[in-house]
């Protein structure tokens, strides 16, 4: 889907503060408060954005990011991707062409709880043959807001509702 | 896990918070009304509360938006491995590519990994065999390229 200049006006906004009402954004951008819901609608059907809360790193005791390659039977690649998935402990899982059969990351406290997690929750998982363990040292760009959205579009679509003057959530159009 | 654990726990912050944040996470539109009725508080402590946690740069409630928004259709996972410079001189230098989505240095066997981002594979390898192949001390590229990303949950951050 093509964003418009509109689109991005509106995303921008947003992505400063996600929590700033539809009529203050209308106003800010001298369009009506029906135009932004219809755009948010639409970008969120067809799951281009999300709200979210961001927490700050010292308040999980100031993480450190741990990259997993993951080498497994070639045959197990997608169910393997979906069981680490499922992982509390990772936070990104992507399947990858080259390099390693998965990429999978995490942020831990202590390389105690890298190891336990490596040893107890990934190798366990059926056809995994070998994990790479690479830690980030220093992070010098990242952009929190761009992200691969996964949700699904119901609950992406139920995400934006706004208050009691809502409507309900309509089909993706 | 632990981290879990820390969280619930995290200095400062208490059961209440810790909720305001879950729903947040799931919905950052939620309205303090919204969030006040599901936890039983009134929505001026729920606007109180989140202002809070915002002033001590502790929250950020904010719109994130899918790579393929921004053109980047085609996302890898890039290792270099630096030669004859350091390689946060050669990591703040490929920092400033566009493409770059983000760089860290790493224990290795990298120097660096990266993600990068393209609107399609020829975009990818002219990132590769030109761009990030001309910066000085780039001595080897390896590259994955992401046929599926399951989970991408980056709501931990330095704000």
């Amino acid at each position: 889907m093509h964003l418009d200049d509109l689109d991005r006006r509106i995303v921008a906004e947003l992505s400063h503060d996600a929590r700033v009402s539809n009529r203050q954004i209308a106003a800010d951008l001298g369009v009506g408060e029906a135009t932004i819901r219809t755009r948010l609608r639409r970008l969120q059907s067809h799951n281009l954005i999300q709200f979210t809360a961001l927490t700050d790193f010292r308040m999980v005791g100031s993480p450190t990011l741990v990259l997993f390659g993951i080498h497994c039977e070639p045959a197990r690649v997608s169910r393997l991707a979906i069981e680490l998935a499922e992982l509390e402990a990772l936070n990104c899982v992507m399947v990858l062409l080259g390099r390693f059969n998965v990429l999978a990351t995490g942020l831990f406290t202590s390389m105690t709880d890298v190891d336990e997690v490596k040893r107890q929750q990934i190798s366990k998982l059926k056809g995994v043959r070998h994990i790479e363990t690479i830690v980030s040292i220093q992070q010098f760009k990242y952009d929190f807001r761009m992200a691969r959205i996964v949700r699904p579009v119901a609950a992406s679509a139920a995400g934006g509702r706004r208050g009691p003057r809502s409507r309900p959530v309509e089909s993706a159009s | 896990m632990k981290l879990r654990r820390a969280r619930a726990s995290a200095p400062g912050l208490d059961e209440i918070d810790t909720r305001i944040i879950e729903i947040l996470r799931s919905n950052g539109r939620a309205t303090n009304q919204e969030i006040a009725k599901k936890l039983c508080l009134s929505a001026p402590t729920v606007s109180a509360r989140i202002r809070r946690l915002e002033e001590s740069k502790s929250l950020r409630v904010v719109a994130v938006t899918d790579f393929s928004a921004h053109g980047f259709n085609i996302l890898a996972a890039v290792g270099v491995k630096v030669a004859g410079r350091s390689p946060v001189e050669v990591g703040e230098d490929l920092a400033k590519l566009h493409e770059v989505l983000s760089i860290q240095t790493t224990s290795g066997p990298n120097d660096l990994e990266l993600l990068v981002g393209s609107s399609d594979l020829e975009g990818l390898n002219v990132f590769l065999t030109k761009h990030a192949a001309s910066v000085p001390g780039v001595h080897e590229l390896e590259s994955g390229i992401a046929a599926d990303i399951l989970k991408y949950e980056f709501n931990v951050v330095r704000l």
